[in-house]
């Protein structure tokens, strides 16, 4: 069964921007004994779907909600005092990233590890000390550690004290956010090894959030791709590695550089969306090499590039000349306005032709569906776009227009 | 003046642009008026060469001295032994007022695109900054300058970045200023610190393929410091391995990463992952221990404590020297064949 199942997550918070959309309809669930990798670009919600599981909140959430089973029982219904004392820690514990820095330099590496149980158990300090050494032993370092103060300790043994701290309650579910980012490669596999032996003894599940593709491929049973607060892509880690079904999961993957091969990496051009206003219809689709109709091209994102004020972006440069200034109040409508002295019927060619002519290369010349003169305008109706659900079998699912019946054929007209 | 011999090749028989000859740079740690200070051999008796137009890469764990190494080069720390030539130019022990051409001559590539630059500044002036010490140009010629950088680094349309604030920008536009700023005197040479360390596995691509573009463009060596093996096999054409102060292994990428020599950077391969789900059902081979002190590095061979194939009364009594095993791939270690 299911150590955690989490369907349905959403956590949003305010901004004066509005509201960061950071973790959105989130579901995947975690056997014992195994690891879910998430992966993604940094500003993905990796790290806010981490929180919102242990329900460490800012004051400006704007949306929680969803449902979050640990070993069967709804923990999201829980009080925060119960959410407390049932959860935090004892049910689902966490490595956070960068943590080693943030050990106490003024208390001693046992006492840091023992606080936890002293806490919620109110044990003796004797009795949590000595188990704060087990811990240490479990974890691979010597008992005498546990009176060494955190500076005393190399960067590999102040991972393992974290390690330790979040063994310590004996939890179900441990949440590792990069917990080797900071360490050189040898004290990493190290550290690996560590939580594999771990995992292996205990039957421990852990929830692993990583943006490196190699790193999560040693752990990972399943593997969830996040992009813009959504899992795009989820299921078994052979199948995501060997035939991954979204473009984004496929780029991620071609961008690890391989030390035993000669392919060259890849990069993604552009850079995740703003979670503050995402993208209509697929996030990914302003990146995305084989975006097409229903992707979710928008008015202001195609007026954008056509009148040149997006800048930053890698992709080839399409613009059109006299474009004097455009309205995009509807998504599927753009209005263009010609430059002075230029012919409506000019510029509604000159487009007619840049869409002909460049459509199989350039992705949102495809969400053009029909240009038409109006006046002294130029109309641009857009295909209406929207957002793919997850597709496939449990084994491997994906939300990419393409996957749908015919998708990829259409695509690649 | 006749030049010392420096392991590596020397492709088109031209002077290399940076040459380093057993230098060693030690910080003196502790001392007192009554208590004599230790050294700290950050860099020790390291002989190498960086050609014009390739990509050095140095890889090495944290204290390994490739930080160190970096800064030496570029002159910003005083070699404590060992000569340092630039472009056959004995600069050593050059006085730093002296040495204004070779700030604008040789540029640096810092780590963290967040730290580095004055965020009170927008990039014209983040850019500005090095045209304004080394007295280049006025007003229209820098904004030109500027503006062409910015291009360079692929920042279009470059009114619109030169405009910005640098917390306006991600982190990998911002590392871009970070390249723009280290280009804008037009330099022969780059020295870049982990440039992509700190930023995501797609972003670090496609600025190390920026990189790589500029090279190719205006034929700039570069020394890329690093920890990521990866990286530095794809970015560059030859790679010398640091361990504790000291060079371990030099050679082409292909040559060293394809059949390591060294027992150092045996283990260092294997304990990278590429991708593969089967990584999962095994465990990763790791070198036990941390790298030693640079205090009291251990004698003989540095690597002798760690090192699974260490014979002992050799290993742990004579340092081995760097020897010519597969041309020009060298290896210090004694028992490399």
């Amino acid at each position: 069964m299911a150590v955690l199942d989490v369907s349905n997550l959403r956590y949003y918070y305010r901004t004066r921007r509005g509201a960061v959309k950071a973790v959105d309809d989130v579901s995947f669930s975690i056997d014992a004994g195994t690891t879910l990798a998430l992966v993604g670009e940094s500003g993905c919600g990796k790290t806010s779907t981490a929180t919102a599981l242990l329900r460490l909140l800012p004051r400006n959430v704007d949306t929680y909600e969803g449902q979050i089973l640990l070993d069967g029982e709804d923990v999201k219904q829980f009080s925060n005092e119960e959410f407390r004392k049932k959860v935090r820690w004892r049910g689902i514990s966490m490595v956070f990233q960068g943590a080693m820095n943030a050990l106490s330099p003024t208390t001693r590496c046992g006492v840091q590890i023992a606080e936890p149980l002293m806490v919620h158990y109110e044990s003796s300090s004797e009795e949590a000390f000595a188990s704060a050494k087990e811990e240490l032993k479990k974890v691979g370092l010597p008992e005498y550690v546990a009176d060494r103060y955190p500076h005393e300790l190399s960067g590999g043994m102040k991972q393992r004290v974290v390690i330790a701290m979040a063994l310590v309650m004996k939890p179900r579910l441990v949440i590792l956010d990069e917990p080797t980012s900071a360490l050189d490669v040898m004290t990493q596999a190290n550290i690996i090894n560590l939580l594999k032996q771990l995992q292996k003894e205990t039957g421990l599940a852990y929830l692993f959030i990583t943006h490196d593709l190699g790193l999560a491929s040693e752990l990972a049973n399943d593997v969830a791709i996040m992009y813009a607060g959504r899992i795009v892509e989820i299921g078994r880690a052979s199948n995501v590695y060997s035939s991954p079904g979204h473009p984004y999961t496929q780029k991620l993957i071609q961008s690890v550089p391989r030390l035993r091969s000669e392919e060259a990496p890849e990069f993604i051009p552009g850079a995740p969306p703003d979670l503050t206003s995402v993208p209509l219809g697929c996030r990914f689709h302003p990146r995305c090499a084989f975006a097409f109709e229903p992707c979710g091209w928008s008015s202001s994102e195609i007026g954008a590039i056509l009148s040149r004020e997006a800048p930053g972006l890698e992709i080839e440069e399409v613009y059109l000349a006299n474009v004097l200034k455009y309205e995009a109040t509807d998504p599927w409508k753009l209005v263009l306005w010609p430059s002075k002295g230029v012919a409506v019927s000019d510029l509604a060619s000159s487009l007619r032709e840049l869409v002909e002519s460049r459509r199989s290369s350039v992705p949102f010349l495809r969400g053009i569906e029909k240009i038409e003169e109006r006046d002294s305008r130029v109309l641009v109706k857009i295909h209406p776009g929207q957002m793919p659900e997850l597709m496939g079998e449990a084994d491997l699912r994906a939300a990419c227009w393409l996957l749908q019946e015919g998708g990829k054929a259409t695509a690649t007209k | 003046m006749a030049l010392p011999e420096a392991p590596g090749s020397n492709p088109e028989g031209e002077y290399p642009i940076v040459q380093l000859d057993s230098l060693r740079m030690w910080f003196p740690l502790g001392g007192s008026l009554f208590r004599k200070s230790v050294p700290v051999k950050a860099v020790d008796d390291v002989s190498l060469a960086i050609y014009r137009g390739e990509t050095l890469s140095v890889v090495g764990e944290s204290g390994s001295g490739k930080t160190t190494l970096g800064r030496t080069v570029l002159r910003l720390l005083e070699p404590t032994g060992g000569r340092l030539l630039y472009d056959g130019m004995d600069i050593t022990h050059a006085w730093e007022s002296d040495l204004k051409w070779l700030r604008r001559k040789a540029g640096f590539i810092p780590q963290d695109p967040y730290s580095s630059v004055n965020s009170t500044f927008p990039i014209y002036r983040v850019l500005e900054e090095p045209l304004a010490v080394q007295r280049i140009g006025l007003r229209d010629e820098r904004t030109e300058r500027i503006s062409k950088a910015l291009e360079n680094v692929k920042l279009i349309p470059s009114e619109f970045f030169a405009q910005k604030f640098p917390h306006q920008l991600s982190g990998g536009q911002r590392q871009r200023v970070a390249v723009a700023r280290a280009m804008i005197l037009e330099p022969e040479f780059i020295v870049a610190d982990e440039p992509v360390s700190m930023l995501d596995a797609s972003v670090r691509i496609s600025i190390l393929r920026l990189l790589r573009q500029l090279q190719e463009k205006f034929r700039i060596s570069f020394l890329y410091i690093t920890h990521d093996l990866a990286t530095a096999r794809h970015f560059s054409s030859r790679i010398g391995i640091m361990y504790a102060g000291r060079v371990a292994e030099l050679g082409p990428v292909g040559s060293v990463l394809g059949q390591p020599l060294h027992p150092y950077t045996q283990a260092l391969m294997e304990a990278v992952p590429d991708p593969d789900p089967e990584n999962r059902l095994r465990d990763r081979p790791a070198l036990p221990g941390e790298p030693p002190s640079l205090t009291s590095p251990p004698s003989g061979c540095r690597f002798h404590p760690r090192c699974p194939i260490a014979k002992m009364g050799l290993c742990d009594v004579v340092e081995p020297e760097l020897r010519e095993l597969r041309p020009d791939h060298f290896v210090a270690c004694h028992l490399a064949a």
